[in-house]
Parts: structure tokens; C-alpha cells; sequence
């Protein structure tokens, strides 16, 4: 993974003691509430319904064993003992103290992490696929090019007061983990006819209040053009991006109202002034950042273990999890492990201080000391040979990190709700819990395939909502939690936008309307399946027939 | 107001004039040295004989709202480019002020309007080198704020490379 220089180092030092004299000026009544309110949100730090929380970056998803020790001890000494894993592959604490900021951010600073740009209206943390570099079907590893971009976007000048945050994701296979569409910049790795390796560039997805799927800005881009044309893009919403209401202030908003024709010719117009400049990546760059990245030292091993095929036949709890949370690796030998922050009964993407520890110790121990963590809220051990892969599901099972549900219904994406987010207008994590509750038999789960289930506590849409397969948003009405249903979004290369099924159902019959919608589902569905696409073929009308028929 | 130019405190000569209706331009300015007017007037001060007049120095002052692909046609006649934030949290006047010094004016850019002691740095890198402060966001506090990030990722109006065309980066590596 990538190193920091004694540059890269300096700023993010120097960062840190800027925001300390931030916050001391702000506490003695030198800085504005508002002044103050834009400075550290660009730092991560809101401030929630019950207290502070400050969001850290993950680059990429991607950390080390000790940086994920660090946030395990930042955890312990500063927090309530935990963290929470956001859809941004950031983790975020509910309960630093303001004037501890600092100090927390100068502990991050010690392992190469900081909480730049994490919130704000900005470039936010670029995203990308949780199995990059270890998936046998990518054109190019992505994870150099977020690096760069990291690195471009980082205090960028220019770019500190957009008219509204700004997200981006890059993949590099064909296979969408990232939820590029609904990015406000989507970049694919692709291949031109020439057999060059650029980008596809689409421009102005993204969820909240209005949902947009990206449009194609340019079907391919030459890498060494990557910088130009994001800086061609940001200026041009910068100048153009509507500042008058901040719900129609995102680019899709841009996008949509120009046209993306008309919007194109705006961002070539202004890319021509800029895309035979500095700007433009030298090819030492692109290799030494390439350099970070380059596979581990893998060992040479048989496609078949013995020992695993013993383990697997020996232990079904063991092989349930085998099957479910684990992944094949593009090395002979190895396969990737997802660890499932969806337990039982707990917040979706929670973890421990203790949890942090010991997942920092397998990845020592088993997996390069490396740590991914996912766009669906859980962590990603890549790189485990076969026949270590019990001792890992041991450790992990007895740490409650070993829930054999990944991809089904219950590993949902959710967002912390009015529990903790000051957005919020209803509850998130008392329905997951309800949702577990229901759902807590794994062999249905397991008969019911692939099924992605988010929900958010507000239309801000924080737990992607609209590309659940299943979508649940929670609405205030009369001071009451109610949860409108979505069927049919996707987050994924065939991505789409859910739809309403009907009326919003009170909190309490979330499960059994979930239960009456999988029966559906099992009633109509043809061999092999999955929910999504049962949806899609046979519409939304069977769903809404039991769901609502069976109320009368 | 404390006006820095070139990180040194200095007095602000410039005389904003705007004038509101049933006003004549050619009444304001006359006496006027340094005259500084809203770019959406342009054309009509254009039309006056400013030299006849007096103005030395000429200077428009303009915001996001403004239209600024014709600006190139006026910069020869320029001495002052004043860009307006109307808040805090709106950044249209970096990328403007990117565009002014990519098209090669190098006279007084200076920010007026609703901006911070915190955003000076970015400010000056984005081709600033004036900043009309209001009199409650100023104290010797400020000299320290442009300096307070040593090394800088991207290209930008002070200096094009980005750290990968930058010595520094091998030198440090």
C-alpha cells in the first residue's frame, strides 16, 4: 500500500496543527459558529444529537494492521470503545470531545491517517472496489489511480468550496463494487480499440433527494489526462453549480438541467486550456505510485488443500461461512475474507475496540497486514492462503465477526439514523435489529440468494436507499417513524433507482411486510433466480398485491 | 478596512463606484483617481472620457454572476480586478480568479467581500495577492496564515507543478 514521503507526512501534519489552532480560536470566541462550521466539517468533525463525531478517511478502503490498531486505540482513549464503518469505506466515533480533536488527529497523523476532507463540501474520499487488486477479471489495479487522485484532491486550493460535497469512484473491472453510477464522478478502467488503458467518465450520479444515475461525460480518457479533465469538471461546477439551495446544489443537478451535451462542451472547452500543462501525469509519477502497489509475495501453492477439504467436511458451521463470507483470489491458493460487521443483533457496521485488535492481528498473521474496508459497511481480509483460512474463521467466530450472511438479506447497509445523526428524521438501527430479529434463520437467508437491503434514516439517503434491492427510507410523520419500501435499485453495473411499492408502513410491521415481499419473491422466482431480478421481470404489482391486499 | 497587498498592510486608494438610479456616472468620477466600478458597467464607463475626467487607474470589481468571457478585451486598460465573495462558503471567486490569471493579467487581484483569515492560503495560491479584510477578521494573526501548509499537492496560480513536477518531492522521497 502507499507510503508517505516526508511531504506527504509534513502536510499532514502541518494539517493537523492548523485545525488545533482552529479549534483553539474558535473555543476563545476568535472564529465564527459559521466560519468555524465550514472549517471543521473540511476536517471531518460534526457536531451530532448527542456529541461530537469525527469522521477518519480510509483511502480506498485500504489500511494497515497498525493503522487499524490506532483507530482501535483512538476507540479505547478517546471514544466509548468503538467505531462505525460508513458506505464512504471511512469510520467515524459518536464521541470524541471538540477539544480532544486535535490530539486524535495528531495520533492519526503518527500511522499516515488523518480526517482531511472526510465532510464538507469538497472532494471527499475517493472509493473504489474492497477486492481491487485481488480479482482475477480488472483491467488495471484502480488503487494507484485513487491514490493520485487522492493526492490532487488533498487541500486542493480551488476546489475547498464547491457548491456541494463531491464523491468519486473508480473501478477497474467489469463488475461495479463500488457504486460508480451513483458517484458525481464514475471512472472505468477501460480499453480503447487500440489497446490503451484509459477511463470511461461518467458525470453526475448520486442518491439523496434526487436520485441520478451517471451519465457517460467520455467513453475514454487517456491516463495521462486523468488530472486535466477532473479539473475540468470541478472548475466548471464550481462556476456553475447552483449555490442558491443546497438540496439542487449537487452536479446531477448541473448535469440534468444543462443536458450532459451541453455540459460536456463546457468541461472540453475548459479542459483545453488546461490538458497540455502541468497537469498532465508524467509517467514517473504513475509508476512510483504504481510501485506501492504491486502484488505481495505470494507463495506457490496447489488449488487444492487437503487440510480445507478435511476442515470443510469436518465442521458445517465452518463451511456455511466458507461459502458465504469468502471469496475466490485471482493467486492459486489464497482467497479473500469478508469479515462481517453485521452480527446478529448489533449497529451494521459497528466495531469494537477488541474487534479492531484482533482483525489487525489476523491481517498481521494471515493476510499481508492489510485491512480493507467495504462500500457495504464490513472488512476485507484479501490475501489468506486456503489452508489458514480455519484458524481465521476461528478467531474471528469467537469475536462475533463470523456472521455467515454476507450478500444476504441481513447484510444490510444502514446509516446510524436519528440514534446518533442530527439529520436524521427516524430510526435506523432499532428496524435492523427487528429485521435480524425476523430474519434469524440463515438457512432461509441462504435459500433466498443475494440480497442487498439498505436503509437510510432520512432522504439525505446516506445508506443508499435507492440502490437497495430492497430500499427502506424512514420518514417523520407526526413524530412518528414511518418506513416507505423501495423494490428494484441496484447499485451495481446494471445499476438502477428503486421504486416505491406504496404507502410508508409503521415501524412495527417492517419485518412482516419484508416476510409478505420474500414470499412473494420465493412464489414467483424461477430456478436460480435472484430477488433483483424477479423484481425486474414480473414489476412491482405481486409485491404490492400481498403487501397491501392482505391488509384489508 | 485593514487591506493587505503582497502580505504587506497597506492603505486602500480605490474608490468603489456604483451608481444607483437617477445618478450619473460621469458625476461620480470625476476627481477620482483610482476608480474602481462594477463589471456589469463596464460598457457604459466605456463610453465616457475617463481621461478627460481624471481617473489614473482603472479597476472593475465582479462576481460569480458575472459573465466573464469578455473580460479579456478590458484587461490592458486594468490595474485592479476586485472579486466579490457574497459568503463565506461560496468559492465561485478561486475559480475565477484561476481563469483571470490564465489569461494572463499579473495586476492587483484582490478579494473583497465576505472571506476569512483561514482561507487566505488557498486564496493567494488560486492568483490573489490582495485581501480587503474586514476590520473584525484582522490581527497580526493573520501574516501567519498563509504559510501554515509548507507543500502543496497541486499546480496553481503561484506555481503550475503539481509535487510531481516538483523537485522537492525526489529531494524529500
Amino acid at each position: 500500500m502507499y507510503q508517505y514521503n516526508k511531504v506527504d507526512q509534513k502536510i499532514v501534519d502541518e494539517r493537523v496543527e492548523q485545525f488545533r489552532d482552529q479549534t483553539r480560536r474558535f473555543l476563545a470566541g476568535e472564529l465564527s459558529e459559521d466560519e468555524f462550521l465550514a472549517l471543521r466539517l473540511m476536517n471531518g468533525l460534526y457536531i451530532q444529537r448527542q456529541a461530537p463525531m469525527l469522521r477518519v478517511a480510509i483511502p480506498y478502503g485500504l489500511m494497515s494492521a497498525n493503522q487499524l490498531r490506532k483507530l482501535a486505540h483512538i476507540a479505547r482513549t478517546f471514544d466509548k470503545g468503538y467505531g462505525h464503518f460508513t458506505t464512504r469505506t471511512n469510520i467515524q466515533f459518536n464521541w470524541p470531545k471538540l477539544e480532544e480533536v486535535p490530539d486524535i488527529l495528531a495520533e492519526l497523523a503518527q500511522v499516515q491517517m488523518h480526517a482531511i476532507q472526510t465532510s464538507g463540501n469538497c472532494i471527499r474520499n475517493t472509493t473504489t472496489d474492497h477486492f481491487a487488486g485481488i480479482t482475477a477479471d480488472e483491467i488495471e489495479d484502480p488503487r494507484p489511480w485513487c491514490e493520485i487522485i487522492r493526492q490532487w484532491s488533498t487541500l486542493h486550493p480551488e476546489f475547498a468550496y464547491l457548491p456541494r460535497k463531491f464523491k468519486i469512484a473508480v473501478t477497474g473491472s467489469s463488475e461495479d463494487r463500488a457504486a460508480s453510477q451513483v458517484h458525481d464522478i464514475g471512472l472505468h478502467l477501460v480499453t480503447n480499440e487500440q489497446d490503451e488503458i484509459g477511463f470511461e467518465v461518467l458525470v453526475g450520479g448520486g442518491l439523496g433527494r434526487t436520485p441520478v444515475i451517471g451519465k457517460v461525460i467520455r467513453e475514454f480518457l487517456p491516463k495521462h489526462d486523468l488530472l486535466s479533465y477532473l479539473d475540468a469538471i470541478l472548475r466548471v461546477y464550481n462556476l456553475k453549480g447552483r449555490r442558491d439551495n443546497k438540496y439542487k446544489a449537487r452536479i446531477k443537478i448541473l448535469v440534468e438541467s444543462m443536458g450532459i451535451d451541453a455540459f460536456r462542451d463546457l468541461v472540453e472547452a475548459e479542459w483545453q486550456f488546461t490538458k497540455d500543462t502541468e497537469l498532465r501525469l508524467t509517467d514517473d509519477e504513475i509508476n512510483r505510485v504504481k510501485g506501492f502497489f504491486q502484488p505481495h509475495p505470494y507463495e506457490s501453492l496447489e488449488a487444492e488443500s487437503p487440510a480445507l477439504i478435511q476442515q470443510l467436511q469436518s465442521d458445517v458451521d465452518f463451511k456455511v461461512w466458507f461459502t458465504r463470507n469468502t471469496r475466490a483470489h485471482k493467486v492459486t491458493g489464497y482467497r479473500s475474507v469478508v469479515v462481517s460487521l453485521k452480527p446478529h443483533l448489533g449497529a451494521p457496521g459497528d466495531i469494537t475496540d477488541l474487534q479492531m485488535d484482533i482483525v489487525a492481528d489476523l491481517a498481521d498473521q494471515y493476510s499481508f497486514s492489510e485491512i480493507r474496508s467495504t462500500h457495504d459497511q464490513n472488512l476485507v481480509l484479501g490475501d489468506v492462503r486456503q489452508d489458514d483460512l480455519y484458524e481465521v474463521w476461528k478467531s474471528l467466530a469467537e469475536h462475533n465477526l463470523a456472521r455467515a450472511n454476507i450478500n444476504t438479506l441481513t447484510d444490510m447497509i444502514v446509516c446510524p439514523g436519528f440514534d446518533f445523526c442530527s439529520l436524521a428524521n427516524a430510526k435506523t438501527l432499532n428496524i435492523a435489529d427487528a429485521i435480524n430479529a425476523e430474519f434469524d434463520d440463515l438457512d432461509y437467508l441462504y435459500d433466498l440468494g443475494d440480497i442487498q437491503l439498505n436503509m437510510s434514516g432520512c432522504i439525505n439517503a446516506c445508506g443508499h436507499h435507492h440502490v437497495g434491492h430492497i430500499g427502506i427510507l424512514g420518514v417523520d410523520k407526526k413524530g412518528e417513524d414511518w418506513y416507505q419500501i423501495t423494490l428494484g435499485g441496484s447499485g451495481r453495473e446494471d445499476a438502477s433507482l428503486g421504486k416505491v411499492l406504496g404507502k410508508a408502513v409503521a415501524a412495527d410491521e417492517v419485518p412482516s411486510v419484508l416476510r409478505k415481499l420474500l414470499e412473494t419473491y420465493v412464489e414467483q422466482r424461477t430456478d436460480e433466480e435472484r430477488f433483483l431480478d424477479t423484481v425486474r421481470r414480473v414489476g412491482l404489482d405481486p409485491f404490492k398485491e400481498k403487501v397491501y391486499a392482505a391488509a384489508h | 478596512m485593514p487591506l493587505l497587498i503582497d502580505r504587506q498592510l497597506t492603505e486602500n486608494k480605490w474608490v468603489l463606484i456604483n451608481p444607483e438610479e437617477g445618478q450619473q456616472a460621469s458625476d461620480l468620477v470625476a476627481g477620482v483617481e483610482n476608480l474602481l466600478i462594477p463589471y456589469a458597467l463596464m460598457e457604459e464607463f466605456a463610453i465616457l472620457n475617463l481621461d478627460a475626467m481624471g481617473p489614473q487607474r482603472m479597476g472593475i470589481q465582479l462576481n460569480g454572476d458575472d459573465d466573464i468571457s469578455d473580460l479579456a478585451t478590458w484587461l490592458p486598460q486594468l490595474s485592479l480586478i476586485a472579486i466579490e465573495f457574497p459568503i463565506f462558503r461560496d468559492g465561485r471567486g478561486f475559480s475565477l480568479a484561476r481563469q483571470i490569471r490564465r489569461l494572463g493579467y499579473q495586476g492587483e487581484l484582490r478579494a473583497v467581500g465576505h472571506f476569512g483569515r483561514d482561507q487566505l492560503g488557498y486564496l493567494e495560491r488560486c492568483g490573489f495577492n490582495a485581501f480587503d479584510l474586514a476590520d473584525e477578521k484582522h490581527s497580526d494573526d493573520v501574516f501567519k496564515a498563509f504559510d501554515e501548509i509548507s507543500y502543496h499537492y497541486q499546480g496553481a496560480a503561484d506555481d503550475p507543478r503539481p509535487i510531481y513536477r516538483q523537485e522537492i518531492n525526489t529531494e524529500l522521497s
